[in-house]
């Protein structure tokens, strides 16, 4: 049933793949006949007019690549990369798209960048060049790390503080749950220094860690600051992760407590008051611009669409945010990623390396906020839940939705949701913070 | 240039993050702590005041009689 599913989705990949190709075909052709009769058209027979539109045909293109062929940014393309290497693309794409409609894995993000990557991947078309509408789009919000910027103010007008600001001590369960970009730092440099299967230097390192913070934006936002050359495989390493929070977490959450620990059941929190919940966007920026003021694109963006949100008098801009705003922001980020997945950037080790680092910076994150918050509970006056630490890791709401799920699979009835929405918060926070120490650090 | 132990320049930074990224949310929970208990002292929140049960059963009771005059005009009409 599931082959039939995966087939029936390349199946459609390739369909539309045909008609987007034909589509630029189109285009190309008279653009060349553009310029031939602007060099004076000369008259041939049908035949070689066939011949030459041949020429002009993705399937030439693929099945038959040429030495010397461009690409988009005028770099030279291996014949790997333009035959069979594009095949191997519109298979990752069509997997991704099985991913995002039939399993429902970050639909959102996955289909806009599969869909980018595939109308990288066509030949000829060029799509990704500064003229074309990839290469525009990469170039608008991407390459000068404005989208990511423009998504966080719209996360940061969905969310609601109220949940940290009762207990604020969980928000260093967001700050253990870093040590999954920190500790997967120095697994980069490892596997780069030691195996030699790859070779990354410190700010692609950097750039790769930033995966195990589990907060997209930040890092397509580091990514195309530090590493733009691995910008695609960060950004789909990231969202596939997060996509795979439920299945990532739940047996590192259980590893790492005891039955006992995983029943305990929280005292609700305190009701908060409104102007609590107004000034905290205002004291986080404070503490950013004292402490850390690489860090306040990302948080001062954050901290507005909060701002806004909370003031209750501008729900036109708020809600602007949070919809239409964020939604065609999502659209182009989507797509300008997507260009990345081009198959001579794609297609290569680091990828790999990316993937499994990825993962590693994901346990490690979860793993250290379980154990912080088993620390927690050891010192603290009232009970705390370890599995609250595991929603340290950013991915908003989705974390605190698994600690929720497994919580409530340990004791019935024991809902952890609003306890892991703070921890879930200040790792926004937190990565966030990460993240300005790391461009810090490279300025 | 001199060649960079990759690992131990990403030790540092690990050490160097995880304490910037501690300081900052310590001091920020303290903050918060700070915040509750000034906002708590000068602009406690006032308990609204909820009105009691009878006004959602007033309400019905006059969804009842609309929907009973609107039968008895269209019947009349009729």
């Amino acid at each position: 049933m599931k082959v039939k599913k995966l087939f029936l989705m390349l199946m459609l990949a390739f369909a539309t793949l045909s008609i987007t190709v034909q589509a630029s075909e189109h285009a190309q052709s008279e653009a060349t006949t553009e310029v031939t009769e602007e060099k004076v058209y000369e008259s041939q027979g049908i035949g070689s007019m066939l011949i030459n539109f041949y020429d002009t045909t993705g399937l030439k293109a693929i099945i038959q690549p040429q030495e010397g062929v461009k690409n988009g940014q005028g770099e030279e393309m291996s014949i790997f990369a333009q035959g069979f290497g594009r095949i191997m693309m519109f298979i990752i794409i069509g997997v991704l798209f099985y991913l995002a409609i039939s399993k429902n894995f970050e639909p959102l993000l996955l289909l806009p960048i599969a869909f980018g990557g595939l109308l990288a991947n066509i030949p000829i078309a060029n799509m990704t060049s500064d003229h074309g509408m990839l290469g525009i789009i990469y170039n608008m919000g991407i390459a000068n790390e404005f989208f990511p910027l423009l998504i966080f103010m719209g996360v940061g007008a969905m969310t609601d503080f109220g949940p940290l600001l009762s207990r604020p001590k969980t928000a260093l369960l967001g700050g253990a749950a870093q040590f999954g970009i920190f500790g997967s730092l120095v697994g980069a440099a490892a596997l780069s220094q030691y195996t030699g299967m790859v070779d990354f230097t410190l700010k692609q390192c950097s750039a790769i860690s930033i995966i195990g913070g589990a907060d997209g934006p930040t890092s397509i936002f580091i990514a195309s600051a530090l590493a733009p050359e691995l910008l695609g495989a960060i950004a789909v390493a990231a969202y596939s992760y997060m996509a795979l929070v439920p299945v990532i977490q739940p047996p590192i959450m259980r590893a790492l407590t005891t039955k006992e620990e995983r029943q305990i059941v929280m005292k609700s929190t305190r009701k908060v008051n409104r102007i609590e919940k107004l000034l905290f966007p205002l004291v986080v920026i404070a503490m950013t611009i004292l402490v850390l003021p690489d860090a306040t694109p990302l948080i001062g963006s954050f901290a507005f669409g909060n701002f806004a949100k909370e003031s209750g008098v501008v729900d036109r801009l708020s809600n602007e945010m949070q919809n239409s705003l964020i939604n065609i922001v999502t659209i182009f980020l989507g797509l300008g990623v997507g260009s990345t997945l081009a198959s001579d950037k794609f297609l290569v080790v680091e990828t790999l390396g990316i993937m499994i680092i990825g993962l590693l910076a994901f346990s490690a994150g979860t793993a250290a906020g379980v154990l912080m918050a088993k620390v927690m509970n050891k010192y603290s006056d009232e009970p705390i839940n370890p599995l609250i630490g595991a929603a340290g890791v950013s991915a908003v709401p989705m974390a605190a939705r698994v600690v929720s799920k497994v919580g409530s699979e340990e004791k019935p009835g024991n809902i952890l949701l609003m306890h892991a929405m703070g921890p879930n918060v200040a790792g926004v926070i937190g990565s966030a913070v990460a993240a300005g120490v790391l461009l810090s650090i490279f300025k | 240039m001199e060649e960079i132990h990759l690992v131990s320049e990403a030790l540092k930074f690990m050490v160097l993050g995880m304490i910037v990224v501690f300081i900052f949310l310590v001091v920020l929970v303290q903050l918060m702590k700070v915040q509750a208990k000034l906002v708590g002292k000068y602009f406690p929140e006032k308990k609204p005041v909820t009105k009691p049960t009878v006004q959602a059963t007033d309400e019905k009771a006059r969804t009842a009689a609309i929907i009973a005059a609107i039968t008895e005009f269209n019947k009349n009409k009729s």
